[in-house]
């Protein structure tokens, strides 16, 4: 009986050596100490040991269990680290990424998006109006008169119901009025239509922002207060900005703001980024006018401004040519996300 | 405009002044610098030059080695590559030290190992205009070693944008004004002497036929004048400013226009019978002007005619050919007078015929200057062309700026007199013109509001002092307004001189605002933000196309109408298309994205691309009913897939091409929660499949895929599907407020069910008898698995094989094997008895 136990656990542990995968790991553990495996059937014979042998016998036994099952765990182990070797040992982690669909928001989503985000945290809500505008809302309520150049048919698109397309965003401005008394805060951005020929510089069809702000005691602050902020969230902490006067129909004082733009390897420039002024009574008076009933904008007084995005957009990322906005080719659209 | 900076100091102190100190005077007076250049050279090392040998150069055959004698007793090694000269010519020379325009310093130095000691200069290479080509060959009897300066005059051209509110800027004289009253610098005003003037009614001679439009006008007919070139000063004032001389009478014209901007025309009083009448145009009459062209005009134009009733000008536009002077008149009658702005640029406008008088005309020109420009220009001509003047002959008389008709301010104010000899001026003698001013109140609480209070009350006054206007001595609110400042009528725009003139940057800058409620155009915006970023996140790129489509165009990378046709149709008139289009190219108002989103993927497809996922959102635009009745902007999402799954790459070596299924899928990732259906309709034109679009159940959209034949047209070999969704029906179904549910207690058993059915049988059949048998434990089925067999071998090609997956759950507790069987079995036998020919397998 000890020889046979003896016997056995050799055989066993020369079995378990020659084992190389977790396959034979299991058969071999079924083979020695499953139900029917040989040591089990060994230990059903120490009912016929002699009583003084059994310590001996049973000792023996239990010494054999040990060292197989340990036998069969370090080797579990083993086999199971090379398996899980070879699991991975044939990736080759220099290969590329595999591709997805790659996809973006357009950027002059992104700018927009942007401008809209720090103007709604002034404190401005968004407004529109229908691009299919009137004369009186494109021009004669925004002190434009008759034969003001910009209402000539060589530089507007018109319709032959006598309707066009709004040459500026500011026409929200009156939409907005007509609806409301005043405090008005608005954005508005969207597009607006010019009869040009599309090259490098112009589109026909180009994106604005319109900004409105008319309550009691608005002043020239106001105005250069939220347009420093806005142009500087936009460009930077730093970035310097100057207003130039100019003139516009509808606003008086008007300014055109310029940032200074600075480009590593050129000299800094002054670009021009955007229109504003104050809201001109005659504005005012011809939204009472329309209005009828109590007048609710006489004496009140106001700010505006008009951002070109599309000039943003180019300024930003130094887009050279206006035409790259609405060619929509991916090799331009993937670079801005 | 040009400004000549020699000529502008003849009004103006510049001394000490900088280029570029004077660029920012401009801008910050709101005159926009649009170019600066210098003109001429002032260094007296350019000089005049003799070339007195020239020899091939060893090493260049286009150069030359040439020696050329300065007058300083050496002759000088220049290497030369201009080809236009000979030896003996005159030549402007840049020696070493000379600094040419655009900061070009000369130097000694090497051309090909020959060495060079200076430059022989073209007239561009000194900042003047190219007369030839090569170097600019000087007159033979200038002496050796005159400096070029001498010979022109350097100066710097500024080049302005004078905004259309101010036409008094557009001369030197008003220019010159303007600065001094902002910088203080002295100003020194032309001297005109339009108080003595001795003004005489024109009686016959002028006869205005159409006051309404030609309100005022003088002539003064000067007999015995000797046309010819005009002396060096006058014409190197219009040549600096790219004018061309033409003979001393012209050049006294134009350079009064550009001095105190008086267009002024002056007739050849030979080519005038009888007197001058100034009258409409006849419909159809053929004009020729002095451009040599024929233009046709119509009544609303007005042309100054002889009393044959020829006409000798278009007011305020152009002169005639005929009647121009020329090397042959002896007498001319000089014209200045006062147009109707709009009317002088309707038909500068009409014609397509601009000129230095028209651009004034039609901007406003102060009926003041109109004598003044009269009195200038006769002393001028008199100057350099002798002969002798009549009297000031004036038909009309001036109108007073129409915008003060209604301000009484100034004259109610005085006690007596209908109005204070503050707001008028007179001019001349004889028959005195009256010209009115206009006063305007401005409240200085104005001024402290819109400056918040930061401008002192004399700083604005002293402003307005500076810029010539007169505070009356009765009431310190109250402004006369100089003759030339048409545009101050209102006291907003005095607050707009005193701002531009303090300067912004001196007013504090305020943050802040009322509470604003949000908008429903922001909940809109938020929504469309969301959808966007969810595309993107998805592979689809965002485009943004031009609004204005072709209708039709041979450019497939021009979006065009037809291919808005698969996904709506378009009735006659529903299309809006602008009345004058640029180009056929961006003619109609784009109907839909479709057209857009094809144009894309047709450049990116050209470009190499094969899996093309686009979207677009915004407006699109129709007619209802036929072009007759309202135009529609509506909001909508645009979507295209088409092509490869995933780009090529070795871990997808053969993508799966996307199908409509893919379309489908993306818009269930906008929607988590909610499920989008497609109800197959007839294709529509461009079409190969349509269906209408679903959400919930409620009509949102249109699918459709493009016709494979338009596909060939467009060079797209993949199948290409798009959509267009309502963008405000699809945020009423998306932003619907969202209550959690409790997740299920107990567990759910499913079971799957392979159905054959005929091959034409839909999915939504199977879908509706499911529904139909309204099973209270089913929770939720899908379809896991299509098959259809061409060739018949595995499944008969009239069939098809689908498998679902049902589940089934109880709220309240664990259902048993047996319950969910009974269940299933009455989803099986709805599904039997609905669906026509349906087994299962």
């Amino acid at each position: 009986m000890k020889e046979e136990i003896v016997k056995i656990q050799q055989e066993a542990l020369a079995r378990i050596a020659e084992v190389t995968d977790r396959r034979g790991v299991e058969d071999a553990r079924v083979a020695i100490l499953g139900k029917k495996g040989v040591l089990t059937m060994a230990q059903t014979g120490m009912k016929d040991v002699p009583k003084e042998d059994k310590p001996v016998v049973g000792q023996l036994l239990n010494d054999a269990r040990k060292a197989i099952t340990e036998a069969l765990e370090a080797k579990l182990a083993e086999v199971q680290a090379l398996a899980d070797k070879a699991a991975v040992a044939g990736v080759d982690l220099t290969l590329p990424a595999r591709s997805l669909p790659m996809g973006g928001l357009h950027p002059l989503t992104i700018i927009r998006d942007e401008a809209i985000g720090i103007l709604r945290r002034m404190g401005f809500a968004l407004a529109e109006g229908p691009e299919i505008e009137d004369e009186f809302h494109c021009f004669d309520a925004l002190n434009t008169p008759e034969d003001h150049p910009a209402r000539n048919e060589k530089d507007t698109f018109y319709f032959d119901s006598g309707k066009l397309l709004r040459t500026h965003t500011s026409s929200v401005q009156i939409r907005t009025m007509e609806k409301q008394c005043p405090p008005v805060r608005i954005i508005a951005p969207g597009s607006a239509y010019r009869r040009d020929e599309i090259d490098a510089t112009h589109l026909s069809v180009f994106n604005q922002l319109e900004g409105l702000y008319v309550a009691k005691d608005v002043s020239v602050g106001d105005l250069k207060g939220t347009l420093e902020y806005l142009l500087r969230a936009l460009f930077g902490a730093d970035t310097e900005v100057r207003f130039r006067p100019h003139f516009f129909p509808f606003t008086e004082p008007s300014f055109e703001i310029d940032v200074k733009l600075k480009v590593s390897g050129q000299e800094p420039r002054w670009v021009e980024i955007a229109g504003c002024g104050m809201v001109d009574p005659a504005v005012f008076a011809a939204v009472d006018k329309e209005r009828g009933g109590e007048p609710c904008y006489e004496g009140m007084t106001g700010f505006a401004f008009g951002l070109g995005l599309d000039r943003l957009a180019m300024i930003r990322w130094g887009i050279r040519d206006i035409r790259a906005l609405i060619e929509n080719d991916v090799r331009f659209l993937s670079q801005f996300q | 405009m040009k400004i000549s900076l020699n000529w502008l100091s003849q009004y103006i102190d510049l001394n000490g002044l900088s280029v570029s100190e004077m660029s920012d005077m401009l801008t910050f007076a709101g005159i926009e610098v649009e170019d600066i250049h210098q003109q001429g050279v002032d260094s007296p090392l350019v000089v005049v030059a003799q070339v007195v040998e020239a020899e091939k150069h060893p090493q260049a055959d286009r150069l030359k080695v040439c020696k050329v004698d300065v007058g300083d007793g050496t002759l000088h090694q220049i290497v030369c590559g201009a080809q236009n000269y000979k030896v003996g010519d005159k030549v402007p020379c840049a020696l070493p030290g000379a600094v040419l325009p655009g900061n070009f310093e000369i130097k000694v130095g090497k051309l090909r190992g020959v060495e060079s000691c200076g430059m022989l200069c073209s007239a561009s290479e000194l900042g003047l205009p190219d007369k030839e080509h090569g170097l600019w060959i000087l007159p033979q009897e200038l002496e050796l070693g005159t400096p070029i300066s001498s010979i022109v005059k350097a100066d710097t051209i500024v080049e302005v944008e004078v905004t259309p509110n101010r036409p008094d800027l557009l001369s030197h004289n008003g220019m010159a004004l303007e600065l001094a009253a902002i910088s203080g610098r002295e100003y020194k005003p032309v001297l005109v002497d339009d108080q003595n003037v001795v003004l005489e009614p024109a009686g016959d001679f002028v006869r205005l036929e159409n006051p309404a439009v030609n309100p005022y006008y003088t002539a003064v007919k000067i007999s015995g004048v000797k046309v010819g070139e005009s002396p060096d000063w006058l014409k190197e004032r219009l040549v600096a400013i790219g004018l061309r001389p033409i003979n001393n009478i012209v050049d006294v014209t134009n350079y009064v226009l550009h001095e105190l901007g008086t267009p002024l025309h002056a007739f050849d009083a030979a080519k005038v019978q009888g007197g001058l009448l100034t009258r409409a145009a006849a419909d159809g009459e053929v004009f020729k002007a002095l451009d040599g062209q024929d233009y046709t005009l119509n009544s609303s134009d007005l042309v100054i005619a002889d009393q044959s009733g020829k006409a000798l000008a278009i007011g305020g536009v152009m002169g005639g050919e005929d009647s121009g002077v020329t090397d042959a008149t002896t007498d001319i009658i000089l014209e200045s007078a006062w147009f109707f702005p709009s009317n002088v640029r309707a038909t500068s406008r009409r014609l397509a015929l601009s000129s230095d008088s028209s651009y004034r005309f039609e901007r406003g020109t102060s009926a003041w200057n109109v004598l003044r420009g009269s009195v200038r220009a006769v002393e001028l001509i008199l100057e350099v062309a002798g002969g002798s003047a009549s009297n000031t002959l004036v038909a009309g008389s001036p109108t007073p700026n129409p915008a003060y008709t209604n301000s009484s301010i100034c004259w109610s104010d005085s006690a007596d007199g209908p109005m204070s000899l503050a707001a008028s001026l007179i001019q001349g003698k004889g028959a005195p013109v009256e010209y009115c001013l206009g006063c305007v109140k401005m409240p200085w609480a104005k001024l402290d509001q819109i400056s918040s209070a930061t401008i002192p009350h004399e700083e604005g006054a002293r402003i307005l002092s500076n810029l010539g206007l007169q505070q009356i001595q009765t009431d310190s609110e109250t402004w006369v307004i100089p003759p030339h400042r048409l545009d101050l009528t209102r006291d907003c725009d005095l607050l707009e001189e005193i701002v531009r003139v303090f300067g912004i940057d001196k007013i504090p800058a305020r943050f802040y605002g009322p509470f604003v409620p949000e908008s429903s155009v922001d909940l809109a915006y938020d929504f469309q933000m969301k959808l966007r970023r969810k595309l993107a996140a998805q592979g689809f790129y965002e485009t943004q196309t031009i609004k204005l489509i072709a209708s039709e165009s041979a450019d497939n990378t021009i979006a065009q109408v037809k291919d808005a046709m698969p996904i709506r149709p378009l009735m006659e008139g529903d299309l809006i298309r602008v009345a004058l289009p640029l180009s056929e190219d961006h003619s109609v108002l784009r109907p839909a994205h479709t057209p857009g989103l094809i144009a894309a993927a047709v450049r990116n497809s050209n470009q190499g691309m094969n899996g093309l996922r686009f979207f677009e959102l915004g407006r699109v635009f129709r007619n209802t009913g036929g072009g007759k009745g309202r135009d529609i902007e509506t909001e909508t999402l645009g979507i295209l897939v088409a092509g490869e799954r995933n780009p090529r790459s070795w871990a997808d070596a053969r993508p799966a091409q996307a199908s409509f299924a893919d379309l489908l899928a993306v818009m269930e990732v906008l929607a988590p929660g909610h499920s989008f259906t497609l109800s197959p309709a007839r294709p529509r034109e461009q079409a190969a499949l349509g269906a209408d679009v679903q959400i919930d159940g409620k009509a949102c959209g249109y699918f459709a895929q493009l016709s494979l034949a338009r596909c060939r047209e467009l060079g797209l070999s993949q199948a290409v599907y798009v959509a267009e969704l309502d963008l405000r029906k699809l945020q009423e179904v998306l932003t619907a407020p969202v209550k959690a549910k409790e997740l299920p207690q107990f567990p759910g058993s499913s079971r799957d069910a392979a159905m054959e059915l005929p091959l034409s049988t839909p999915n939504a059949d199977i879908v509706k008898a499911i529904e139909s048998a309204k099973e209270k434990l089913l929770v939720s089925f899908s379809c896991f698995d299509v098959f259809v067999d061409a060739s018949g071998e595995k499944l008969a090609a009239d069939r098809k094989s689908i498998a679902y997956t049902f589940l089934y759950r109880d709220a309240t507790k664990t259902l048993t094997a047996a319950e969910v069987d009974a269940a299933h079995q009455r989803v099986l036998k709805a599904l039997t008895d609905k669906v026509k020919g349906l087994s299962f397998r």
